[in-house]
């Protein structure tokens, strides 16, 4: 794993580009800073400064500039901008509109070869609604449906425009298990013997490419997936890689090994059952602490201690939810690590879970994820514990810049929060 | 909530005449699969020191709960009971004590754990009028679903079929405590109610044979509201003349239609899938049209925008917190719906699960509407936003005369929670159903494992 900070770093120094313009310091003063180390560690009664886009200070007993605009955080929790691990934000719009979600493709379409990029749009309602639950960054991506890869995802930062695409093709999407046995003939050998294939073709294409073409070789990935499959099939570009069974686990970290993938685990239900060789393998896992139903027979193993159990083992953990949560709920990140925490987990591991890890995942864990002088300033000032059911962030900033809370829904609830008559239909009213 | 009141009188009604002498009735048995549920021993008990919300908008600080014969015998400060002799003590001292979470809408055991076409139970889509299958019927006991919804502090809920039909079928009333057979979980005395489903989800499964459109689907309803009318008289001249003594053919009976009679008689409550606020007023002039009233509307995204038409109407709404965005109709989704339905005067919210995760976290979910309320200086206290999960939707279910609040006579169903139950960390501790403890978090022996989970590998939660 993280073989992909080093080439990332070079991206990261691009992020600021958005903030350049502004000049003056914004202090935030009197917060409970949390994230100040990658250890997670909290400063009490902090400051954070911010200038150009990035943190410039932080820590207690800082001077603030005379000229700065101070923000007295009242003591309430300050943290790093939240960082969704997994969503379709910008593809799904809305779910079963099928012409508004283009988040799964069926198996007619080419797989590897897709990007994100292609069916983004950069104006969906979703990212307001998600900025507004203290989400600054997110990885947005295909599903791998029909076939066993969907393509490459990207991190967005939480605001509208084509600028906001922060990192295009950060890793590649894939799928194994049961839900890939149904997509090759019903068994998970030929899952996995498809998968191999797949990689051995992309091996292939990277050895040759012009003989890769002529070779014509039936049931093989064609130029354009095989091409596309290059980077993660060497092992320079992440695959996030679903996958709930301790057995298929197992094969998994096998295949890691044989073909020294970067790899992380998605869903990965059972994987506290297998934590010490995951540790070992230096494989993250992005669980969603919630899914403790024996929904299949690869998921006898869930449990809501899953995260407290990985964690503790040394293995990398982040969250998503693969329901409601994934895309238009990606908001609800605080709730899930609120829950492992309930469930044992140590606060500054789910902390981290949520903010650091994310972008280390990504390659940007040099730019993003903790309150450290010289990261963009990617800062949530919340109302209360940020895991906490009831609390929202009141003020959110993406690199420097304070973002708007206001969003589809906080504008339908303004229109129809007094449902007298009025002297204008309802159309007219917080247009 | 004068209509669900009358339709308490109806169960009531209903329960006497199971209990006469079946013969004299002309009417078909309308209880032929009886509740077998019996509460499990007890003891009786007096918990004090814990915060109460007792589910009546009340909350009492060092509060005392006793318990005897599976019924709670008295709840309120420690300085106005009196501590009953040979009663086995609890101290709940920094413990909160809410009545036993109720969800008004779960496919638990329907669509039950683990997930596959073989327990794929819920929904008979084979026409958009299916009134006549019985949820009850899908009722898979051994999802180890209810087990997990026993230890987030569920002790009753309210089953249903799904929402491709127009008429789903009847739902049924479980008290949470496992069980052989459905019957042994059955709510005793609960009336029935049926589901009925809105919109988009009709529509899109009857797409090549109808209905095809919203206006295929009222056409649906309108229709076997008109044959339930019409199936309805009929029973109702033969049993007058059986009464006068003339006798004569029982008219044939029609499953479908004797669900849909049962709704026109008081007798079963409609639980209305329906999503947006227009739809839900045209569902309401029906319901006028046909004489019969809507119980409640479930996943009402929407009921914001008509929340003074639901408390007109007395109608409940039945909401998630904060999921939007899966289909067209659950685009106009906000944060504060279930604050601006409850903020009208007689309106009436309840919090909803609709899912096998949800359903073990409805604390979260009510705290998060709460805050959401707040937010737009909707400021409802926790002793209110309890009873969106308690007595509004035992209300909703026609059960509020057993459970759903801490009063003397009802059911002893509690929770004991380790923490504020508003907060994420907050977990039951003790889960009582009918005063028997059925869920003990530090005591394994009383966590229930249920069938398909033995001798399996791995079973962490169980």
């Amino acid at each position: 794993m993280f073989l992909k900070t080093l080439l990332s770093a070079a991206a990261a120094l691009t992020l600021g580009a958005a903030a350049f313009a502004q000049t003056n310091t914004v202090a935030i003063t009197n917060g409970e800073l949390h994230m100040t180390s990658a250890d997670g560690d909290v400063v009490m009664d902090g400051t954070i400064l911010i200038r150009g886009g990035r943190i410039v200070g932080v820590g207690q007993d800082l001077d603030v500039p005379d000229s700065a605009e101070v923000i007295d955080a009242g003591g309430m929790p300050v943290t790093p901008g939240f960082f969704v691990s997994m969503s379709a934000i910008g593809l799904n719009e809305i779910g079963a509109v099928r012409e508004a979600n283009d988040q799964g493709t069926d198996n007619m379409a080419l797989s590897a070869a897709l990007d994100a990029r292609d069916g983004y749009n950069a104006d969906s309602s979703v990212i307001d609604v998600t900025r507004a639950g203290g989400i600054t960054r997110a990885y947005t991506t295909p599903s791998a449906g029909g076939t066993l890869f969907g393509g490459c995802g990207m991190v967005i930062s939480m605001e509208r425009g084509f600028d906001a695409i922060v990192e295009p093709c950060a890793a590649q999407v894939a799928t194994l298990g049961e839900s890939a046995a149904g997509q090759t003939g019903g068994s998970r050998q030929g899952a996995m013997a498809t998968f191999r294939r797949a990689l051995e073709d992309a091996i292939a294409y990277d050895d040759d490419p012009e003989a890769y073409a002529a070779s014509g070789a039936e049931n093989r990935l064609s130029v354009e997936d095989a091409s596309a499959l290059v980077p993660a099939a060497m092992g320079d570009q992440l695959m996030m890689i679903s996958v709930h069974g301790a057995s298929d686990i197992r094969r998994v970290l096998e295949l890691v090994e044989r073909y020294d993938l970067d790899v992380v685990l998605v869903g990965a239900t059972e994987a506290w059952r297998v934590a010490d060789e995951l540790a070992e393998a230096e494989v993250p896992v992005l669980i969603n602490p919630l899914a403790n139903l024996p929904q299949s027979f690869e998921r006898m193993g869930a449990t809501l201690t899953a995260a407290q159990k990985l964690s503790d083992a040394g293995v990398t953990v982040a969250f998503y939810d693969a329901g409601i949560g994934y895309t238009h709920n990606a908001r609800l990140l605080p709730q899930l690590a609120g829950n492992a925490v309930a469930n044992g987990m140590d606060y500054a591991a789910a902390m981290r879970a949520v903010t650091l890890t994310p972008a280390e995942m990504f390659g940007l864990g040099r730019s993003l994820g903790t309150l450290e002088r010289g990261k963009l300033a990617d800062v949530v000032i919340w109302d209360g514990d940020p895991f906490e059911v009831t609390s929202r962030p009141s003020r959110v900033f993406i690199e420097g810049e304070e973002k708007s809370l206001e969003n589809r829904q906080s504008r339908l609830e303004e229109r129809y929060k007094d449902l007298s008559r009025g002297d204008k239909p309802f159309q007219y009213r917080n247009r | 909530m004068m209509r669900l009141l009358l339709l308490g009188v109806g169960a009531v009604a209903l329960a006497a005449c199971g209990s006469e002498d079946e013969t004299k009735s002309a009417y078909p048995d309308k209880d032929p699969f009886p509740s077998t549920y019996q509460p499990y021993p007890s003891e009786n008990l007096i918990i004090v020191g814990a915060t109460i919300l007792t589910g009546t908008g009340e909350k009492i600080e060092n509060g005392v709960v006793t318990v005897m014969n599976g019924e709670i015998a008295s709840v309120g400060p420690a300085a106005n009971i009196r501590e009953p002799k040979g009663f086995t003590k609890i101290d709940a001292t920094g413990k909160i004590i809410t009545p036993g979470i109720i969800d008004l809408h779960s496919h638990l055991g329907v669509y039950p754990s683990p997930s596959n076409r073989s327990t794929s139970d819920g929904n008979e889509a084979t026409s958009p009028n299916t009134a006549g299958v019985w949820a009850e019927h899908s009722i898979y006991p051994q999802d180890p679903g209810f087990g997990r919804a026993l230890a987030g502090g569920v002790t009753s809920l309210h089953v249903m079929p799904g929402s491709a039909n127009l008429f789903g079928g009847r739902t049924v009333t479980l008290k949470n405590v496992p069980s052989r057979t459905v019957q042994g979980m059955k709510f005793p005395d609960a009336p029935y109610g049926i589901k009925m489903a809105c919109g988009e989800n009709p529509k899109r499964v009857y797409a090549s044979r109808g209905p095809a459109t919203r206006m295929g689907n009222f056409k649906g309803y309108r229709e076997a509201w008109i044959g339930a009318k019409a199936y309805k008289q009929e029973w109702d001249g033969y049993a007058r003349k059986v009464a006068d003594g003339e006798g004569g053919k029982a008219p044939s009976r029609d499953l479908s239609k004797e669900t849909l009679a049962g709704v026109l008689d008081g007798d079963i409550i409609v639980h209305m899938h329906c999503y947006r606020g227009d739809e839900m007023v045209n569902v309401l002039d029906m319901a006028e049209e046909f004489g019969y009233k809507v119980g409640t509307f479930h996943h009402a995204i929407e009921a914001y925008k008509v929340a003074d038409y639901l408390a007109e109407n007395e109608v409940c709404a039945a909401v998630w917190a904060d999921w939007w965005g899966f289909k067209f109709e659950a685009y106009d989704s906000v944060r504060a719906n279930a604050a601006l339905v409850a903020n009208q005067p007689g309106g009436c919210v309840v919090i909803h699960s609709d899912d096998g995760v949800g359903i073990q976290r409805l604390n979260q979910e009510a705290a998060k509407a709460m805050a959401d309320g707040r937010k737009i200086g909707i400021d409802f206290k926790p002793e209110e936003v309890i009873t969106w999960i308690t007595a509004n939707p035992a209300k909703a279910a026609g059960i509020i005369d057993e459970t759903g609040t801490l009063e003397a006579g009802k059911d002893a169903d509690f929770v004991i929670w380790d923490t504020d139950p508003f907060s994420v960390y907050a977990r039951p501790e003790q889960v009582y159903v009918d005063g028997a403890l059925m869920f003990d978090r530090e005591d394994t022996a009383n966590q229930p494992v249920f069938d398909f989970e033995l001798g399996q590998a791995g079973r962490e939660d169980v």
